[in-house]
């Protein structure tokens, strides 16, 4: 059959209209648009039924109230910060936005694991049941103390205002051991200085809500100080005009311009490490001009007149001191910072009635005892402490504590041992010196007595210690290491045996007290969602381990359950019937000391209830009317340290002065000076930056592997560097490519580092990432306390 | 497109809009951690080469270009500006697959990835530099897409994306008025990144509402819009009492 030319294109015309009569070309066409939609590699999402978990973030003490959306109440999507929070009222920080990025993180320690291998190998890890973990540190404690070592028993934790950390207290008394420690922290030296100042001991309360003009002392208010969320809204209430209300000028002095620097009113740039000789030379002019609150210095303050000491001996006093070495022209020299600025600063702190000073190093370290005390004077010369009460004591404590611990000889034997390393010049208060670095100091050297057993809990000391090879040699040295990480961080790496806790978002726990903050405080966080992996609640954990003990031990700790602890505080509320249980109405402005709330609770359960719904507890701080000093009197010069500080020192010894540390390597070559801050989308601490928080680091700060350091451009050129150009840094303690950012953001011969990269542990998300700044600073003991300070380190910078 | 075509009301009664107060702003970035978990935005090991970042909310640091110690810096989070020019947006008009279009009911400038085509001619055309390309497909940690959102899909290699004023959010909250027997249109929502604020720098609502805060403080005398001179009629405002930062807002962003 022959195919003519007419009748193949009817053919084909006809095969053509026939088809798209049919539905298979729209049909087609359909499929293929669905098709290049469908990217079967790219994660679905669950879909399902939405619900908010109210709750309450643990990732810093800050005390945040938070919102967890849940797709089918078991997949965490999103935090958002409770609206009706008294803390963060909906704002949060980044670390707490980005807080599931923890909880989901792919290095969580899913099961009990045990180090088969040798000690820091990562594949010698090998699970092991809960059961079985749990009685190989029963077995170790039953022997230490059986040989008479219960002191060999130490632990560092991360969580100081939880009641973990109380439980720990009560074990460690119970047991016998004095080496309970927690993470340094700037507290540990107020906490000191306010002992020996007011013979309490407490935290102190800045009622920052009520204050018209804030002179802050390098606090990093807006880089992550103290409740971090409360103090950028503290922030933000000061920037908002409030009629009727004057508004409160925020005056910020530090070396660097940090963000904090830059959003003041006014930025004082001072020499770093000069702030406390500033705050004296303020002081002096006060004094002279006879600007300061006369009739509470009079009243209520001894040391300020020359006064005579136990042993009949005349010192001199405070105003002698302070007149004799701090006139503005000798702290200009020191700060560089003008005599006529000092003068106008006095002037305009005396001027004003609701003022106060705040004060902290950039990165929460333990201060200088005497340079708290300078701060401490200069609030008490400005009367903050009288009865306009701009400052006030927040004991850490704000009811009974948990009941006397039990205690056999061996915990007496135990307790009496001098905790390990602890310098003999310690003050003697009734707070105890948190000795951290002496402590890794004489277990990395084997000095005094060894270590048999190391608890770390919710700690990272092998990256967040500053000077942290420090903590790895102690961890070497340590005989068993036992950490309750939830992570596989650097210290855990360290471990023998880890005992994973519940991460933030899956535990039952508590925060007691907010940093800074003008009140008692008490929160409980509810779990949002269920345990994700194999792991206990650290809290349960040791009253497991208590349990197995027996004995004393077990007396002292006789709770069935983490949650029955926590339950006997809500009966402690209940039963001090002091107090109230807030939202986001309570107005901090609106508590004046010495005057308890109304309770607005009656039963225990009542007080669960509602603080398991996200209210919080709050009530006044004390009144400071009586000092528990020698002299019952606030003591510029602290009589305190006459049992520790040598009987024939200078007078200037028992008073606030100017005692910089000399930073220890050669000037000649190392020419700079090192300083650390903080920033709030750089997690420093316990937990590392997140994804979602890498993500803001801009790339003049972060490059590839290279952190940038800051340098002023007429230093930076002087060191034949050009911007972007990779540098050696080095210093004292080690030495780390870095690169170079010029910026006028610190004085010639200054260079700035931030903290919070350099990991090594976790996964590719976090390590590698620029450098360790605690592995590049210098840690001084401060001589009194023996807390280690940080302040700068002599550095070189040169091109690579 | 949110789907209000069949308003009843006349087209621009509404304006979303956003005021943000640099003066309160600490640049902490919440604000973007949050838009990035609430929208599912990816993430690699590797963040810093910030031309192939993703990122729909970006944190700018602004400087006054003085020496220590008159030198001072602020932050500055740049979301899309949802540009309000008459007839088309900077991306809008060039856009070939009418992937990226303006519900002229909101204002909101809204971006359908699955309609992109990955051409990008609107990065080159966003003045803002507010829009992201994926130059790989997205992936997440095993153990994180737990926490994958499903109100907003995952994008795929190939594609750009954008802020969208968390326009799902609004899909919501339209869908809560109807139920409630409301007004759906301009009913108030809040974006991500203005729950998330913790200074509460950030204000949004309808622009076009006198009695609104956002509509006062966009009328504030410490108000301005960055790039004004392009007439591009960004719907994001700026406070702030310093005269530098308002001196660099003419500038470009780069």
């Amino acid at each position: 059959m022959s195919l003519g030319r007419r009748a193949f294109l009817q053919f084909v015309g006809g095969a053509i209209g026939g088809t798209l009569l049919t539905p298979i070309p729209w049909k087609l066409a359909d499929d293929s648009a669905i098709w290049t939609q469908n990217w079967s590699w790219r994660p679905s999402p669950e879909r399902g039924e939405i619900t908010e978990a109210t709750g309450t973030c643990l990732l810093c003490p800050g005390g945040c109230g938070i919102q967890v959306r849940l797709v089918n109440g078991h997949r965490a999507i999103y935090v958002k910060g409770n609206p009706d929070h008294v803390v963060n009222r909906g704002g949060l920080c980044p670390v707490g936005a980005a807080g599931l990025q923890y909880l989901y993180a792919p290095y969580r320690v899913t099961q009990p694991l045990k180090q088969t291998g040798k000690r820091g190998d990562p594949k010698g890890f090998q699970p092991i049941s809960w059961d079985e973990a749990l009685k190989v540190v029963a077995a170790k404690l039953t022997e230490l103390r059986q040989k008479g070592q219960p002191h060999a028993v130490a632990c560092l934790t991360g969580q100081s205002r939880s009641s973990t950390a109380d439980l720990w207290k009560q074990f460690f008394a119970a047991y016998g051991s004095p080496n309970l420690y927690t993470m340094p922290c700037h507290s540990d030296s107020t906490r000191l200085a306010v002992a020996l100042a007011t013979g309490q001991e407490a935290d102190l309360a800045f009622h920052l809500e009520k204050a018209t003009y804030v002179l802050n002392f390098g606090a990093p208010l807006l880089e992550g100080w103290a409740s971090p969320t409360r103090a950028q809204r503290l922030f933000s209430r000061w920037q908002t005009e409030q009629p009727g209300v004057p508004e409160t000028e925020f005056v910020h002095v530090e070396p660097r311009c940090s963000l904090t620097a830059s959003k003041a009113d006014r930025w004082i740039a001072c020499n770093p490490g000069t702030e406390a000789a500033l705050a004296l030379g303020i002081a002096h002019v006060l004094i002279r001009e006879k600007l300061f609150d006369a009739a509470f210095v009079a009243d209520q303050v001894f040391g300020f007149e020359d006064w005579t000491d136990a042993a009949g001996a005349q010192r001199k006093g405070f105003k002698a001191l302070v007149l004799g070495k701090y006139s503005p022209q000798d702290v200009a020299s020191l700060t560089g910072v003008d005599a006529e600025v000092i003068q106008e600063l006095a002037r305009q702190l005396a001027r004003q009635k609701n003022a106060v000073v705040l004060w902290g190093p950039p990165t929460d370290t333990p201060n200088n005892l005497y340079h708290d005390l300078a701060f401490l004077a200069l609030n008490a010369l400005i009367g903050a402490f009288s009865s306009k009460a701009m400052i006030s004591l927040v004991p850490p404590q704000p009811w009974q504590a948990l009941p006397d611990p039990a205690m056999d000889m061996e915990a007496f034997k135990g307790q009496g041992q001098k905790p390990l390393g602890q310098p003999a010049s310690t003050p003697k208060t009734k707070v105890r010196p948190n000795t951290v670095h002496a402590f890794f100091n004489a277990l990395a050297n084997g000095e005094e007595y060894p270590i048999e057993l190391l608890f770390i809990h919710e700690a990272n000391p092998a990256y967040g210690l500053p000077e942290n090879a420090l903590a790895v040699q102690a961890l070497q040295k340590a005989g068993t290491v036992v950490s309750f990480s939830s992570y596989l961080d650097e210290t855990s790496a360290y471990a023998d045996l880890i005992l994973p806790n519940h991460n933030a978002f899956e535990r039952l726990d508590d925060v007691i007290g907010l940093p800074g903050a003008p009140f008692a405080f008490y929160a409980v966080a509810t779990p949002i969602l269920s345990p994700q992996y194999d792991t206990k609640a650290t809290g349960d954990v040791l009253l497991s381990l208590a349990k197995a003990l027996g004995g004393t031990v077990a007396q002292s700790l006789p709770w069935k359950s983490y949650q029955d602890l926590l339950k006997l505080r809500a009966a402690q509320i209940a039963q001090a019937g002091s107090g109230t249980l807030v939202d986001a109405t309570f107005d901090p402005a609106s508590v004046a000391p010495g005057a308890p709330l109304k309770p607005n609770f009656s039963k225990a359960s009542d007080v669960w209830r509602k603080l398991t719904s996200g209210l919080c507890w709050v009530d006044a701080p004390q009144a400071l009317d009586r000092y528990a000093t020698p002299s019952s009197r606030l003591e510029l010069a602290c009589q305190g340290l006459l049992a520790s500080v040598s009987a024939n020192a200078g007078d200037e010894l028992f008073m606030a002065h100017y005692a910089p540390l000399n930073p220890s390597g050669d000037a000649g070559e190392l020419p700079l000076l090192l300083i650390t801050h903080r920033s709030l989308s750089l997690a420093p601490g316990y937990v590392p930056n997140a994804p979602f928080m890498n993500k803001l680091l801009p790339d003049d700060l972060l490059l590839q592997q290279d952190v940038f350091v800051e340098v002023h451009p007429s230093t930076g050129k002087k060191l034949g560097l050009r911007p972007k150009a990779k540098a050696l840094l080095k210093t004292p303690r080690g030495e780390a490519a870095v690169r170079v950012r010029f910026a006028p953001t610190v004085p010639a011969g200054v260079i700035a580092l931030p903290e919070g990269l350099g990991h090594t542990a976790y996964d590719e998300y976090v390590q590698g990432k620029g450098v360790n700044a605690n592995a590049m600073v210098e840690v001084q003991l401060d001589p009194v306390t023996g807390l280690g300070t940080v302040w700068a380190t002599r550095a070189q910078l040169r091109l690579a | 497109m949110s789907g209000n075509a069949h308003s009843e009301h006349a087209a621009g009664k509404v304006r979303y809009g956003m005021v943000i107060d640099l003066d309160k702003c600490t640049g902490c970035g919440a604000c973007a951690v949050a838009c990035q978990q609430e929208n599912n935005i990816a993430f690699r090991p590797d963040e810093s080469n910030k031309l192939r970042t993703i990122s729909w909310l970006t944190l700018y640091r602004l400087e006054n270009g003085k020496d220590y110690p008159e030198h001072r810096e602020a932050m500055l989070p740049r979301p899309c500006m949802h540009c309000d020019s008459p007839h088309h947006a900077p991306c809008t008009f060039v856009c070939p697959v009418n992937a990226t279009v303006r519900d002229e009911h909101t204002g909101i400038v809204d971006h359908i990835a699955v309609r992109c085509i990955g051409c990008r001619y609107c990065m080159v055309a966003c003045p803002y530099h507010a829009r992201s390309f994926n130059w790989w497909d997205p992936k997440w940690p095993k153990t994180m897409e737990a926490m994958l959102s499903p109100e907003v899909s995952p994008r795929m290699r190939g594609v750009v994306e954008k802020c969208t004023f968390c326009h799902h959010r609004l899909n919501r909250a339209r869908d809560r008025a109807r139920i409630n027997g409301e007004d759906p249109d301009g009913v108030e929502y809040t974006p991500a990144c203005v729950e998330a604020c913790p200074t509460g720098a950030i204000t949004f609502g309808n622009l076009r509402d006198p009695h609104s805060q956002v509509a006062k403080l966009a009328k504030d005398p410490r108000a301005f819009r960055i790039l004004e001179k392009l007439h591009t009629e960004p719907k994001v405002y700026y406070l702030s009492s310093e005269q530098w930062i308002h001196k660099q807002s003419d500038n470009d962003l780069s």
